[in-house]
């Protein structure tokens, strides 16, 4: 889909429409619309609909990084202390790997 | 311009015979050593064990080195590190293992075999096995360290792979190699190109057994793989007299209760640091004294006449790992499924025997002849065992002296039994009184050179005489302890045998004893068996035959050869074999039937369900498994190569993007446009 060729209303139903999805534990779809509005949002001359898209994509860019930390942190603690958890670590594990 | 195109397809034909005779790259680059083992990773409920690679394998700068100095120096002056040290197996010491550990120049290391004369060689423990047998019968402080050479580097977790070769052209291959490219001029070895070698042994098993058992099982894995696997085999047992009846008109098997039963027991493996075993004193002479007294005591008292006693032989696997075998025996009997599993431990075909059925307990340990004498242990004295051992030393003969030891207990798979049953009336005949006399315990150099066997060379002091004067002691001993009566004929002769029996599992087991029980191995197989214990699930081919050895020897000839001999009879009280009549005549053969089988040799641990790891119960050890074990040279290209061929990589992707991307902007001058023909449109 080309954002260029699209008229400010339908813009406006597809942020709204991804924001709305992110809700659905899908933060890269929220990083997806985060970037991807971005332009329209802040870069484009001003028109009506653009407040709006411009409050989503700004809501979606703080989920995202909220979405970021948390992961981060997990994967960081996972990583680090998943040998000394030992049980609780391999039933939590889809993929143990080999050798350590 | 098609001629040019067709030229061209013409020339690389031409040119593609003469210069790659279709090698692939990979093999133009790298010499793989085939016949190289590794040493593996082994896992107990607390640690781990052994060695492993990193998953690409580990590569280093060959090092050849032939005295230790060889080692120090590069360690010391080596600048084209990491090095893997290419050591004589003789040096392979707690001591070099521990410099190795501390530098950081090596990255794996790879032993050779020589023919030095050593001293001692035995990597298993100081006290073997200590924690599972009785307290209190080894102790590291004095002298009473049975073990006394051992390293206890087979029980160390090791931080780089190790391997072994010991053909003579690997060797060769390794030397040239290092000879050519590296033993010159060390201060310039970081400029020039360098013999390495690559190690791959990389484990999937880690830190223990619980974690690896738990990880083989854990079904939300998306990547199920077995990690680990327990260590185990098959014990043998067999017995002199039938345990049952067999009434062929009601065709009704009824087992012969309220017997006792006298214990012949030795154990069948050994272990080493590396994928091969040797095993000459310890199993070999015991296993061997056993199978030579089964035969005699099958020529001495053919059927049972009422007596009240029967001799049950039984050989323990996997004894070397915390007594994998006698503890699983144990267990079975205790709870009522020895010699067969029961339901509820009632006795359907043969009798239920329990440890109190065993009226004396006879281990046959490491017997090579040393300096002529033989020690019995009696670790807790009774009337039992003092007199056996009187009987023992009445009929020694005279080349032999009989030395008894109250209170000792070497290591043995007697101490399973006796950590439970206390009073068990025990002897264990050894060629040691307290530490062992063989300094090549559990490792390769327990050879036939350790126990000066040459085979046909039956001489007045040769080991086969001796390990058949021994057994025709026992076999008497036994004789009188169940018929009452003094064994007053001639000794038979069985060094033969045992010359033979020691041929079959120093030498070569293609022999005759394994011909003649049928069951030879198929292939033709010039090593000698590998007597490591294994993993569960794969019965070891010297395991099988060792059964049918002993069968043989007590089994009784019920009829002419054929094939109703094995298929017909559903009599479960005998197995039923055809076999050589004798290991001299072996195309003569008959119907065989013995009272033989074997048991699961797998530690109590893996059946117990919920299992408590950490009450050090029973035996633990598993074995990690692999993907794959290889070690192969190569030449790696100096430093400075290395980054010169990695710049010119860079420059030329560089270079074509650039090129690619002013022939795209300026396709439109370079080429001229095809005219597209509309198509035809059919109307």
């Amino acid at each position: 889909m080309d954002l260029n060729k699209m008229n400010n209303d339908k813009k406006l139903n597809l942020c709204k429409f991804y924001f709305t999805a992110g809700f659905a534990l899908l933060p890269l779809v929220w990083a997806i619309n985060a970037i991807w509005f971005f332009k329209e949002a802040f870069r484009k001359p001003e028109y009506e609909e653009q407040k709006q898209i411009r409050t989503y994509v700004i809501y979606s860019a703080i989920g995202a990084g909220i979405w970021a930390v948390i992961l981060i942190t997990w994967i960081v603690i996972f990583q680090l202390s998943r040998e000394e958890w030992g049980e609780f670590a391999d039933r939590i594990s889809f993929i143990i790997p080999l050798g350590d | 311009m098609l001629l040019v195109k067709y030229g061209l397809i013409l020339l690389i034909f031409k040119l593609f015979p003469l210069c790659c005779n279709g090698d692939r790259i990979k093999h133009r680059m790298y010499i793989d050593i085939n016949a190289s083992t590794s040493c593996f990773r082994r896992l107990n409920a607390t640690h781990q064990v052994g060695c492993s690679s990193k998953r690409a394998g580990a590569t280093g700068v060959a090092h050849f080195c032939e005295v230790e100095n060889d080692l120090t120096f590069i360690l010391k002056n080596g600048n084209a590190g990491p090095y893997i040290p290419i050591l004589p197996v003789s040096l392979w010491s707690k001591k070099i293992l521990q410099t190795l550990e501390k530098s950081s120049k090596v990255s794996g290391l790879l032993l050779y075999m020589n023919n030095e004369t050593l001293v001692s060689f035995s990597h298993d423990l100081q006290c073997p096995n200590e924690n599972y047998g009785v307290e209190n019968t080894c102790s590291k402080t004095d002298d009473l360290k049975w073990n006394s050479g051992g390293t206890g580097i087979l029980f160390e977790n090791i931080r780089f792979p190790v391997f072994y070769i010991d053909k003579h052209d690997d060797i060769k291959t390794v030397r040239d190699c290092f000879n050519k490219f590296n033993n010159y001029s060390y201060d310039t070895q970081r400029d020039r190109s360098l013999c390495s070698v690559q190690l791959n042994s990389f484990m999937f098993g880690a830190k223990n057994t619980p974690t690896c058992i738990r990880r083989s099982n854990i079904a939300t894995n998306l990547n199920p793989v077995r990690v680990c696997d327990p260590l185990g085999d098959k014990n043998v047992w067999a017995s002199l007299f039938p345990l049952a009846t067999y009434d062929e008109k009601t065709d009704k098997i009824k087992p012969i209760l309220g017997q006792k039963y006298i214990v012949v027991a030795a154990r069948t493996d050994t272990a080493s640091f590396f994928d091969r075993t040797s095993g000459a004193d310890s199993p070999i002479t015991g296993l061997v004294t056993l199978l030579a007294v089964a035969k005699l005591l099958k020529q001495m008292l053919p059927k049972n006449e009422n007596y009240n006693t029967n001799v049950l032989f039984i050989l323990f696997n996997g004894e070397t790992f915390d007594y994998i075998g006698s503890q699983r025996v144990l267990y079975d009997m205790q709870n009522g499924n020895f010699p067969i599993e029961t339901q509820n431990g009632t006795a359907e075909i043969f009798p239920v025997i329990k440890p109190s059925d065993i009226s004396l307990f006879i281990e046959l340990s490491q017997l090579s002849r040393g300096d002529g004498r033989v020690f019995a242990h009696l670790y807790k004295v009774d009337s039992k065992n003092t007199n056996f051992t009187e009987r023992l030393r009445t009929n020694m003969a005279a080349s032999i002296s009989l030395q008894k030891s109250e209170g000792t207990l070497p290591p043995s798979s007697v101490q399973t039994f006796l950590k439970k049953y206390e009073n068990l009336s025990t002897i264990i005949l050894t060629n040691h009184l307290r530490a062992f006399s063989n300094k090549f315990y559990n490792s390769i150099f327990d050879n036939s050179t350790n126990i000066n066997y040459e085979y046909l060379n039956i001489g007045p002091s040769s080991i086969q005489q001796h390990l058949s004067d021994v057994a025709n002691t026992i076999s008497k001993s036994i004789f009188e302890e169940i018929t009452g009566q003094t064994y007053t004929a001639q000794n038979q002769k069985v060094s033969e045998l045992v010359d033979e029996l020691l041929h079959c599992y120093l030498e070569n087991p293609n022999c005759k004893i394994f011909q003649a029980v049928g069951k030879q191995p198929q292939q033709q197989q010039n090593r000698p068996f590998n007597l490591y214990v294994g993993v569960d699930g794969n019965t070891n081919k010297a395991t099988t035959l060792l059964g049918f050895v002993l069968g043989w020897f007590v089994g009784d000839i019920v009829g002419e050869s054929n094939e109703n001999c094995t298929n017909i009879s559903k009599n479960y009280a005998f197995r039923f074999y055809n076999m050589s009549v004798s290991m001299n005549d072996l195309n003569n053969t008959m119907c065989f039937r013995m009272v033989m089988n074997f048991t699961e040799a797998v530690s109590p641990a893996f059946i117990i369900k919920d299992y408590d790891w950490s009450s050090n119960l029973y035996s633990s050890w598993s074995e990690s498994t692999w993907g794959e074990i290889n070690m192969r040279l190569f030449l790696k290209p100096s430093t400075s190569h290395e980054s010169m061929t990695m710049a010119v990589g860079c420059l030329s992707l560089l270079f074509s993007s650039i090129l690619v991307y002013f022939i795209k902007s300026r396709s439109h001058i370079l080429f001229t446009p095809e005219s597209i023909q509309p198509s035809p449109v059919d109307c």
